[in-house]
Formats: C-alpha cells, sequence, structure tokens
C-alpha cells in the first residue's frame, strides 16, 4: 500500500526542529536560527550544561521556545531516550539538524585506534544514530534532515584520516539516506563548511590558523550564523526540492 | 483446569495481540476488519502483502508503543503478530 510516494504533509501543528550539538558552535547558531523562525527547537548536547542553558537564556530573551538535553549520540540507548522524549513534546517534528562532531587530529602513522574509530563513532555513527530515529520520527508526515559533513569530506587534510573518513563518510550517507527517505517524503542533505569560527576552529594549531585565510577567497573564516542560515534553509520547505546534496560553505576555499 | 496465574497470562497475551493488531493495521493504514487478521497470519508474502517501509512502520510501532528495538535482520519474528507479541513478551520480562 505504501508504494507512493508520501508528500510532505502540511500540519496545523507547531514545527518542531531538533537540533544536535546546541550547546555550542555551528549547532548553537542553527538553534538560534530556527527558534528565530518560529520553530520549537529541542538541543542535544554532549555533556556542556553551561553552555546549553546560555543558548536557553538566548532564545528565551528572544522570545523563543527551546528545550535542552544532554544526549550522547554515540550511544543508542540514549539515543533512543531523547526521541522518545521528543515524541511527548507539543508539536510535529519536522527538521533533524546534526551539527554535533569532534576531531582528534594527529598523523596515521602514529595514530591510535581509539581516535581513529572514536572520530567515526560521533561524527558518522551518531549522524546514522539520529538519522535513523528521525526516519522513525518523521515517517508519517515528512520533514528534512541535515548532517554535518566539511570540506575535509571532500579533500582529505593531512593529519585528519579519522575526521576525513567520518565526514567522506557523511556525504555518502546522505546520498543513500536520500533516496530511502524520499517515499518517505523526508529530504536529507549535508553542509560541508570550511573554516568557521567555532571553538572547534579555535582549538586548531594557532599557526595552521593564522594562514588558512590565505586559501579563501573571500579572506576570512565564516560566522556560525552564516552556516546556520544554510541549515535553516536545506531544513525548511525553502528547499522542497533539494534532496541528496551536499552544500559547500567555505568562501570559495573549494572553488 | 488451567491454574488463575496460567488464565492472568493468557488474558494478557490476548489483550497484547489484539491492540498489536490494531496498531498494526491502522499504522499500515489496511483497511481490514481487525477480526479477519489472525494472530498466525504470516505477515509478508503469502499473508498481508507488506513492503520494506511497512517493516518500517512495525520497527518504530514495536519502539514507540512498547519500547521494544527491534531491526529488519530478525527476519522471523515479522512472521506474525504472534511472533512479534512473543518478542515484546521477552523483552518486557
Ligand atoms: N568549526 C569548523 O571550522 C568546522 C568546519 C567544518 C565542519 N565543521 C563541523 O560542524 C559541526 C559543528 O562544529 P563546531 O565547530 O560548531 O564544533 P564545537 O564548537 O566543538 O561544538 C560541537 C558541538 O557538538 C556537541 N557534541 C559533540 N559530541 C557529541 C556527542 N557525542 N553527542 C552529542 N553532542 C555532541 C558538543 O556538545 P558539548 O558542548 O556538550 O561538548 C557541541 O555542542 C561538526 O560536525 C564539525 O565537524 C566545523
Amino acid at each position: 500500500m505504501t508504494q507512493q510516494s508520501r508528500q510532505q504533509q502540511p500540519t496545523q501543528q507547531q514545527p518542531i526542529a531538533l537540533v544536535v550539538g546546541a550547546s555550542r558552535g555551528i549547532g548553537r547558531a542553527t538553534a538560534i536560527e530556527m527558534a528565530a523562525h518560529g520553530y520549537r527547537v529541542v538541543g542535544w548536547y554532549r555533556s556542556d550544561a553551561a553552555a546549553d542553558a546560555e543558548v536557553a537564556r538566548q532564545i528565551a530573551d528572544d522570545g523563543g521556545w527551546y528545550q535542552g538535553r544532554r544526549t550522547d549520540i554515540t550511544d543508542q540507548q540514549q539515543v533512543r531516550e531523547g526521541l522518545s522524549d521528543l515524541r511527548r513534546t507539543d508539536g510535529s517534528l519536522q527538521a533533524v539538524i546534526v551539527s554535533a562532531g569532534i576531531t582528534r587530529d594527529g598523523l596515521a602513522g602514529t595514530m591510535s585506534l581509539e581516535a581513529f574509530t572514536g572520530v567515526l563513532q560521533t561524527n558518522l555513527v551518531g549522524s546514522f544514530l539520529v538519522a535513523r530515529g528521525a526516519l522513525r520520527a518523521m515517517r508519517k508526515h515528512g520533514g528534512s534532515i541535515v548532517l554535518m559533513s566539511s570540506t575535509s569530506g571532500i579533500r582529505g587534510q593531512a593529519g585528519q584520516t579519522n575526521y576525513a573518513a567520518s565526514k567522506g563518510g557523511v556525504i555518502a550517507m546522505t546520498q543513500a539516506l536520500a533516496k530511502e527517505a524520499a517515499p518517505l517524503g523526508i529530504r536529507v542533505n549535508s553542509l560541508a563548511p570550511g573554516f568557521v569560527d567555532t571553538d572547534m576552529f579555535r582549538a586548531m594549531d594557532p599557526r595552521t590558523r593564522a594562514s588558512v585565510t590565505d586559501h579563501i577567497p573571500l579572506g576570512r573564516v565564516g560566522r556560525p550564523a552564516e552556516i546556520a542560515r544554510a541549515a535553516r534553509f536545506l531544513a525548511g520547505p525553502d528547499s522542497s526540492y533539494i534532496t541528496g546534496q551536499t552544500l559547500v560553505i567555505d568562501g570559495g576555499m573549494t572553488s | 483446569m488451567p491454574s488463575q496465574p496460567q488464565l492472568d497470562a493468557a488474558t494478557r497475551r490476548f489483550e497484547l495481540n489484539t491492540s498489536l493488531r490494531s496498531l498494526l493495521l491502522s499504522g499500515l493504514d489496511l483497511p481490514d476488519d481487525p477480526e479477519h487478521v489472525d494472530f498466525d497470519e504470516p505477515l509478508f508474502g503469502r499473508g498481508l502483502e507488506l513492503d520494506s517501509l511497512d517493516t518500517l512502520e512495525i520497527v518504530s510501532i514495536l519502539e514507540e508503543e512498547f519500547g521494544v528495538l527491534v531491526s529488519d535482520e530478525d527476519r522471523t519474528i515479522f512472521g506474525s503478530i504472534n511472533k512479534l507479541a512473543d518478542v515484546i513478551e521477552a523483552e518486557q520480562q
């Protein structure tokens, strides 16, 4: 009976956006962006409750709706519990944006297995666990999933075999998921930022950080809000005919 | 004569089967009269005609309504309503 494509159904309920990795950086900016555009935002973070409270405060000050939850996406059980909580939230889950990600840079020849698998576990397996739950949660009414890749997933950088593998994996996974999810009226896309001014960027070696702008035609690193606006575009109805794509946002670096 | 605990267990099982059947029929948008779907009827193939999206629906219903995580690799449990109920009972013990 479910052979023909389902269309994303307009719903009277308030749209909910789940933003994973909402406590800091790009995820934080995305939570604020989504809330400013009328979504009820549920934000997941790994451990930084103080940063999450700060996001909650800012969104509340702006008159928006936000609920933070500590949910480690490397843990299948926590993802299940988080989604089960979300089902009890008033509204309809329309958008899922996964910004959670980590780096553990080092040269492959000396990298520990744990450093390699740890990065894959968060960036790739974690994204899969959230996407799997999102397919189930949105299967009846459709929606949009936005995953976070990186320009490092398109062109691997020395010192990032683990990170590059995880982000390249996200791009391929996005394409596969998009094909599977289309009959459910669910679109799946990803973003590939270049350098963005967040804690992750500031943790980079200062010399590399200082030299990156030499390779960026726009002459500066990106701001989290610039990625957040693209996330909102892909997450919402303005991108209704786009699926399976990775949008590069890098100031022209890879052009 | 069955003992009282045996009768209670049988009643609980009948209720589980019945609620599972109505959840599946409405989740899968099947117009069937619930009484016409036998608890032992194969869910795929010869019985109800279900596809991969329907598998997703069943997996989702088990998780959302009963907190039970199964995957499409657990092929045999999709055999019938009774088989699904066995899994739910085993998880809930
Ligand atoms: N910044 C860049 O230059 C850049 C460039 C390309 C791609 N990206 C990608 O963009 C995404 C966001 O990066 P960012 O710079 O905003 O990073 P960030 O500032 O380090 O923030 C990472 C966020 O992810 C959360 N997180 C990490 N592991 C998690 C887990 N296992 N479960 C749940 N949440 C988890 C963190 O929570 P806590 O606060 O609790 O730790 C935090 O909210 C990442 O996927 C990153 O790879 C970043």
